[in-house]
């Protein structure tokens, strides 16, 4: 009986090792592949300013979506950034997705906003009455619908998608902040090749801490808290490496919910926003993908590796535990719903490259990570762990993961070096160290809570995040007059 | 066992190594970007009254100080040039001539590397004339998709008129050329490529005759629009062909287009077509479309019902009337009704936003 148990142990270790080997062979090519595109970039950008772009008669106006539940303490400067940004015809489409604080309250006294008949352009099903609509009376092109909460994301966005003149729209988090030029960003694959590109994304980083004006980031900063510093690395890697490499390879799945650009006509044709689904962003990517290739229309769905969205991050373990574990109930939901195009060479890269990567590393990620620490204590249980053995792999993952991420921080330290402070770089360093300790054991912990939550097809349950509001930068000191 | 903890063991050294000179790398690029930066913010301060005293110059062989300026130099020229126009371009374009810049470019446009070919050919549309539209051409079907967009943006910089065919039969060519780049380069071309976009308009391929349509609007062509009504009437004509040729006759504002736009409003299939006929005929604010924008309103797309409704506002006092006559009813027509009332009412508040 132990020898079985023995050989059992010993054959999990092994697959482990395998499958740790080959995502790690996996993230490493992704690393060169993201280094190899940042060092073409820094020879020859590939396209010009934003000048033309925003002269161009030929660039389509864009209706900005934004729900927004009990976000009081940021949607002022949210609302002024995006009223702000440099684009030749924009509106902003507020959803008031039944929030208890001043939100509603704050909006209606800064912009004057006075009650009209919606004016419908789309009949996507939606679950929450909508109440009222209400538009700007201070000139800017701001529409606020305020709506019954059904608790999900969706509905609210699938209302604004309902009222939005443009023919491109624009997908953005109340608690982030777009830069000034954003727009332009990530509408320029639209404007250049409108035949093929349906969606757009752009790069996503942590406002926590940075310094703001109305609205604006004037100086990035990096947290003092740990854990916003560990997610300012994970999505350093996540944006920098991995959608660049994905969208280079024509396999991009996730485009941010914080941050996105669509077609609205196919938006709309493909019924909008899955009202069931907690991971949104990328179902839409998925769907509209299908939809496409099944009926053998073109399509592109292309990543802008500009920094450009600044969003604010979980603060304590406690929300960002609730926040992983809905992303990780949502990649169950998406998989399962998709399950048909997984493997599936119609589907191109998506179904043979993307998606099996995302169901055997994202998806089925935590159950190995569980699975391999249950594994160690049962090996020194036995007495198959020698101290030694298991210093020299905890010592390679350590350094494997370090190697990732100081990869990741000095891509953008060559890059974009976004990050003046020397110490806010150190920081970064160490928070990509620390990583490894703690934090990445108790995301694959709610991570596996979220895909037991979508394996039992528990009801999905959308919680509101707290919101800190941004940092504002000190006012500049009056140049004392002389007397 | 020993053997692949061995193997580990080494593979977690040398990682460590790797990491220590990503990390050594780093600090170094980090000191050589500021030494960089600050040098080139005063080297930039140097050179810059030196690039103005070229524009007043009117001798044709540059000063000496000209000649052995370093490279930064010619980057502070090509910033400048795209906002010139006339003896000042002509100056510019002189130095980079003498200073071996625009050859070295077109020498580049045959390099092995893409990102070469590609930076030459941006060079070349900031900076040159004429002279290189062969060359530029060429780079058309360049199997690099940056350098065929960056030939194309080139082409329409350089202003020469005979670019006009290769980028029209670029869009359907193999490897094709993004529709959008090819507009922005048609539209760089200005009036002169007007005959090009009306032969592509009758005789293009479907993509290429959307394009010219979509152009041609743009520039308020009066004579392309027998061409763009015969697209609309052609039962023929693409999706995308019918949407441009109802925008384009919007914006050309003929009331000779209304009976046309209007059939197309009351028969055309796809929703977007008929948007597209209704935000027409709003641009075209003839009285004559009432009835079929009022017909309209009760259009099973909402889309079409709110197009409608606002070119309803917009045609005034006759089509704001029925408005009024209509919003006192039920359903989404008096929704759509009331919606643009609102909206109206609203109008002269509302700076940013263009109506429909």
């Amino acid at each position: 009986m132990r020898e079985t148990a023995e050989d059992v142990v010993l054959a999990v270790n092994w697959a482990l090792l395998g499958y740790v080997l080959v995502l790690d062979l996996i993230m490493l090519l992704l690393v060169l592949a993201g280094g190899r595109r940042v060092s073409a970039s820094r020879r020859w950008q590939g396209a010009e300013g934003h000048r033309e772009l925003f002269a161009s008669p030929l660039t389509p106006g864009v209706s900005v979506l934004v729900p927004a539940h009990d976000e009081e303490a940021g949607v002022l400067d949210m609302l002024s950034a995006t009223l702000g940004l440099r684009y030749p015809l924009l509106e902003v489409v507020l959803v008031d997705d039944g929030s208890t604080d001043r939100t509603f309250e704050l909006v209606a006294a800064r912009y004057g906003l006075r009650e009209v008949t919606p004016r419908w352009t789309a009949d996507v099903a939606v679950e929450g009455e909508v109440l009222s609509v209400h538009q700007a009376t201070t000139g800017d092109p701001l529409t606020v619908v305020r709506k019954v909460s059904v608790g999900r994301r969706s509905d609210a966005l699938n209302v604004a998608l309902n009222v939005a003149r443009h023919p491109l729209v624009c997908m953005v988090d109340a608690d982030s902040l777009l830069e000034p030029d954003a727009l332009l960003q990530v509408a320029r694959p639209f404007v250049e090749d409108p035949d093929n590109v349906v969606a757009s994304g752009g790069v996503i980083r942590t406002v926590n801490s940075a310094l703001t004006d109305r609205g604006t980031v004037v100086e990035p900063r990096l947290s003092r808290n740990w854990l916003v510093r560990i997610q300012a690395v994970e999505y350093l890697r996540s944006f920098l490496l991995g959608r660049t490499s994905w969208a280079d390879a024509n396999a991009l799945l996730v485009i941010s919910g914080a941050f996105g650009l669509f077609r609205r006509d196919l938006v709309v044709e493909v019924g909008g926003l899955d009202a069931l689904s907690l991971a949104e962003d990328a179902e839409l990517v998925v769907t509209l993908q299908e939809h496409l290739r099944r009926a053998g229309r073109p399509h592109r769905v292309v990543f802008v590796p500009e920094p450009v969205c600044w969003t604010e991050v979980p603060e304590t373990w406690q929300v960002l535990g609730r926040q992983r574990k809905r992303w990780s109930h949502g990649l169950g939901q998406l998989l399962w719903k998709h399950k048909r195009m997984i493997g599936n060479p119609r589907y191109g890269a998506i179904g043979l490259l993307a998606l099996p990567f995302f169901l055997v590393f994202e998806c089925l990620g935590p159950v190995v990570e569980v699975v391999g620490l249950g594994s160690v204590v049962l090996s020194a249980v036995l007495g198959l762990l020698s101290p030694g053995t298991a210093l020299v792999m905890l010592g390679l993952s350590l350094a494997l993961g370090t190697l990732l991420s100081t990869a990741t921080i000095a891509i953008e330290e060559f890059s974009y070096h976004r990050y003046g402070r020397a110490r806010d770089v150190l920081a970064l360093l160490a928070a990509g160290v620390l990583e490894n300790i703690g934090f990445r054991q108790f995301h694959s912990w709610v991570r596996l809570r979220g895909l037991v939550a979508a394996i039992t097809r528990q009801k999905p349950v959308w919680t509101a995040m707290p919101r800190t509001g941004f940092t504002t930068a000190p006012e500049e000191p009056a140049v004392p007059v002389p007397a | 066992m020993t053997v692949p903890i061995a193997v580990a063991g080494y593979a977690s050294l040398l990682l460590v190594a790797v990491t220590l000179l990503v990390l050594a790398a780093m600090g170094l690029g980090h000191r050589r970007r500021l030494r960089r930066e600050q040098h080139e913010v005063r080297r930039r301060a140097e050179l810059t009254p030196l690039v103005h005293t070229l524009l007043d110059d009117e001798d044709e062989r540059p000063a000496p100080e000209v000649t052995a300026a370093p490279a930064l130099f010619d980057e502070l020229v090509l910033d400048l040039l795209p906002s010139l126009r006339g003896s000042d371009r002509d100056a510019l374009q002189r130095v980079l001539a003498t200073r071996g810049v625009l050859d070295r470019a077109a020498r580049d446009l045959g390099s092995r590397a893409a990102w070469r070919r590609g930076r030459a050919a941006t060079l070349l549309g900031s900076a040159a004339g004429t002279e290189h539209t062969a060359a530029l051409v060429r780079l058309l079907a360049d199997p690099d998709a940056d350098v065929r967009s960056a030939a194309t943006r080139a082409l329409g910089k350089t202003g020469d008129v005979a670019a006009a065919e290769p980028l029209l039969a670029g869009l359907t060519a193999a490897p094709g050329l993004p529709r959008g780049i090819v507009g922005m380069a048609l539209l760089d071309l200005g009036t002169p490529a007007l005959p090009a976009l009306r032969d592509a308009l009758t005789t293009g391929a479907p993509t290429a005759q959307a394009l010219a349509a979509e152009l041609l609007g743009m520039h308020g062509d009066l004579a392309a629009t027998p061409a763009l009504l015969a697209t609309l009437a052609d039962r023929s004509s693409t999706a995308p062909s019918c949407i441009a040729a109802a925008g384009a006759l919007g914006r050309i504002g003929l009331p000779t287009a209304t009976g046309a736009l209007t059939g197309t409003l009351t028969t055309a299939q796809l929703p977007a077509v008929r948007r597209a006929a209704a935000d027409a005929l709003g641009r075209i604010g003839d009285p004559e479309a009432v009835v079929a924008l009022t017909a309209g309103l009760a259009d099973a797309s909402p889309d079409v019902r709110a197009a409608c409704a606002d070119a309803l506002a917009a045609i005034g006092d006759e089509g704001r009337g029925r408005l009024r006559v209509l919003s006192i009813a039920a359903g989404p027509a008096g929704t759509a009704a009331r919606a643009a009332l609102d909206v109206l009412a609203l109008a002269p508040r509302r700076t940013r936003e263009v109506l429909g």
